[in-house]
């Protein structure tokens, strides 16, 4: 009898004390917080670099005036696409505020996954270069806000190009970019430098190149158009710009041209800040396959967003944070530690371009910027053409026959 | 008939107590194993994806995960990219712990340094190995490159050139794990009885025959253990690759578990990665079911 009595004692303790330990639904916690108060907390997710770092600088002064504490999270890409998107699938998500790649956009408004802004009272405002938003949008409602203004660009060794007879104002197209290329190889140098670490890099290097031969890897309807004359000649261009160099990943690319044993590769600002003094550059490509041809867009954006989890617990907090964040001025105060704002007045202010005169070529390269296709099935989409890609690099298999299997397979991803 | 009711109710009280203390085993083995296998299993017939599944559900879509998988050329490279590596670094690892647990257990002195040094490749996170071999091997500023250069010698690309990505795979995964093969034949060959080779030394042995029918005999138990838990790692290989070579160039280094990543979990198309996890799963129970029968036996 005894016994019984003590295990129902025991289990009564129990259950008291895992009631207790329950805690109050996210919003009622908040509220009393606030009420009461006491320092709020909120989490962000970021891409893990230079573009966590300048926000994370900026952080200190809002986390003072709104009595708030802010955990920073920073991840790999790879790792920032999971996260967010596991993330959704809570229904009281971890994070108030996560950075977005352009290109994650439409599986991600899809599903749900980000907040409309626009209801929480924010909007874009001019000072944003337009051609940078123009994947922010859902039905006139913005989901996204252009952050870090990360442009493909050709990175270049400055001797290196002198000595092939050219200079960085006298790359005029892709003919010259293979001629400077070529040269370098032919005196013992390394030309063209292509990361073929993962599919994604692959197809995002070779995407300029791409648009400077007027191709594009899908129609308006994102239907697949890798099997076309474009696409075949940018092909066949890039296998030459290849057969000068080689495949690094990203940090050995920069020290390569930076040293001069490479000649130029695709890069993006964020990796290198180029000075008078230092030994490589970045230009925009022209976007003009030869001399005499046409000029396209030819500048991939590979640009960093910020965006309000759908599932965050403290929404207008974070759209505080981020319009905080897209300020004007606060941004203009990023360019000392590296960040690139996707703003006028930023980019083309006097003091800042005394002091970094690449941001001219940086505001010139996002006024003329294209987003990569904005489809839910992006992933699966570059995962299949960069394979077919490293087939055809590493003569595993022919251009023709490598892009008639890479649009057979994408015309059946795309038909799912 | 007090006796037996007394022999019954102690029988009973075993019984109870031996169901009590399995219990909570049975308990963790069913929630962190049998549960998660059995969800992979359902999922593997369904068009389950993570985002999409917010919007549209699950449908049941009965084999097509399946069918897609085993008729991807790029999955069957990948299995036999799986296959060839697991065979190499097997063997290998085998060859090479075994030799180094024969070396250390003929020293006189220095053993206990000779182990420690020997295991701290083993120690290291798979990451750290991965970096520290990439910055070896770089094309810029490794060593190796800059050794091979004033020697004459012809350098390479290592981890992007299509000739040398795999080797430099199964390289450092022998570099990496033969340690743990040494470490679990040299506890084994501590065991021989030295009766045994003094015997065979007074009977005329040489130190080959004292090898196959002195200490392998003895130690073919762990040779065995071992060359199964290698089998299932290897298998398995998935840090490794995703940091140096990404699968690529031109697939040659892709396996089973990067295909998965590639194809099933980087686009959240978990039904069709847990298709993959399945039949990676047979494959390792197929590989590995000789120790299993035998362990059963």
């Amino acid at each position: 009898m005894k016994k019984k009595l003590l295990a129902v004692l025991l289990a009564g303790t129990m259950v008291c004390s895992m009631a207790a330990c329950g805690k109050k639904s996210g919003a009622d916690a908040g509220s009393s917080k606030e009420d009461s108060g006491e320092t709020s907390s909120m989490s962000i997710v970021l891409r893990g670099g230079v573009y966590a770092d300048v926000i994370k600088e900026c952080l200190p002064a809002f986390e003072e005036e709104h009595n708030v504490t802010i955990d920073v999270q920073e991840l790999s890409e790879d790792d920032l696409h999971t996260s967010v998107a596991l993330n959704a699938t809570s229904s009281e998500g971890a994070y108030d505020l996560c950075m977005v790649d352009g290109s994650w956009m439409a599986e991600f408004t899809d599903s749900g996954v980000l907040a409309n802004l626009s209801d929480l009272g924010y909007e874009l405002d001019d000072d944003i270069i337009e051609a940078t938003t123009s994947i922010c949008y859902v039905d006139d409602n913005v989901y996204l806000a252009p952050y870090y203004g990360n442009v493909t660009v050709l990175m270049l060794n400055k001797a290196n190009v002198e000595e092939a007879g050219y200079t960085a104002d006298t790359i005029e197209s892709m003919d010259d970019i293979v001629d400077i290329c070529k040269k370098a190889k032919d005196s013992g140098k390394l030309g063209f430098l292509y990361r073929g670490d993962s599919q994604n890099n692959l197809v995002v290097d070779f995407l300029p190149i791409l648009l400077s031969y007027g191709g594009w890897v899908v129609d308006e309807n994102n239907q697949p158009t890798v099997n076309t004359e474009e696409f075949t000649e940018a092909m066949n261009c890039y296998m030459e710009l290849v057969g000068t160099g080689e495949a690094q990943v990203k940090d050995d690319l920069v020290a390569s041209v930076d040293s001069g044993a490479a000649t130029m590769g695709i890069g993006w600002p964020g990796w290198y800040t180029p000075t008078e003094d230092s030994a490589a550059d970045y230009i925009a490509l022209s976007g003009k396959a030869s001399a005499d041809s046409e000029a396209n867009n030819a500048n991939v954006y590979g640009i960093w967003c910020l965006g309000i989890p759908e599932n965050s617990q403290n929404k207008e907090l974070a759209a505080e944070l981020l319009t905080y964040l897209m300020d004007k001025d606060v941004q203009l105060g990023t360019v000392e530690s590296g960040g690139v704002p996707c703003r006028y007045s930023s980019l083309q202010n006097e003091e800042v371009l005394a002091k970094y005169p690449q941001y001219e070529v940086v505001c010139q390269a996002l006024e003329s910027g294209v987003y990569r296709p904005v489809m839910a099935e992006w992933t699966e989409f570059y995962t299949t053409l960069g394979t077919e890609m490293d087939n055809i690099i590493n003569g595993a298999k022919t251009v023709e026959q490598g892009l008639a299997d890479a649009q057979a397979e994408l015309e059946e991803i795309m038909a799912q | 008939m007090m006796k037996k009711k007394k022999k019954n109710n102690a029988d009973a009280q075993i019984k109870r107590f031996s169901i009590g203390m399995i219990s909570p085993a049975i308990l963790v083995l069913a929630v962190m194993t049998a549960y998660p296998l059995i969800f992979t299993l359902v999922y593997s017939f369904s068009d389950y994806n993570l985002l999409k599944a917010m919007k549209d559900g699950v449908q049941s879509i009965g084999l097509k995960n399946y069918t897609d998988l085993l008729t991807d050329s790029y999955f069957q490279q990948s299995v036999w990219n799986t296959v060839k590596f697991t065979v190499l670094t097997v063997v290998l690892e085998m060859l090479v712990g075994f030799g180094m647990a024969l070396f250390v257990n003929t020293l006189r002195r220095g053993q206990k340094a000779m182990r420690t040094l020997l295991l701290l490749p083993y120690l290291l996170p798979t990451v750290t190995v991965a970096m520290i071999w990439r910055m070896m091997f770089s094309p810029n500023y490794g060593i190796v490159n800059q050794a091979m250069e004033a020697l004459n010698l012809p350098v390479y690309n290592w981890f992007s050139d299509i000739h040398t990505a795999f080797g430099m795979l199964v390289l450092i995964d022998v570099w990496q794990c033969a340690p743990f093969v040494f470490l679990l034949l040299y506890a084994a060959l501590q065991s021989v009885p030295q009766s045994q080779y003094e015997a065979a030394r007074i009977d005329g042995a040489g130190p080959v025959k004292i090898l196959f029918f002195v200490t392998i005999p003895n130690i073919k138990k762990s040779l065995a253990l071992c060359a199964l838990l290698r089998t299932i790692d290897s298998f398995r290989l998935f840090d490794k690759v995703n940091l140096l070579t990404g699968g690529g160039p031109a697939n040659s280094t892709s396996t089973i578990t990067q295909y998965l990543y590639n194809y099933g979990i980087q686009s959240f198309d978990f039904g069709f990665g847990s298709a993959g996890a399945i039949v990676m799963t047979v494959i390792v129970l197929i590989l590995s079911s000789f120790y299993i029968r035998r362990a059963i036996k």
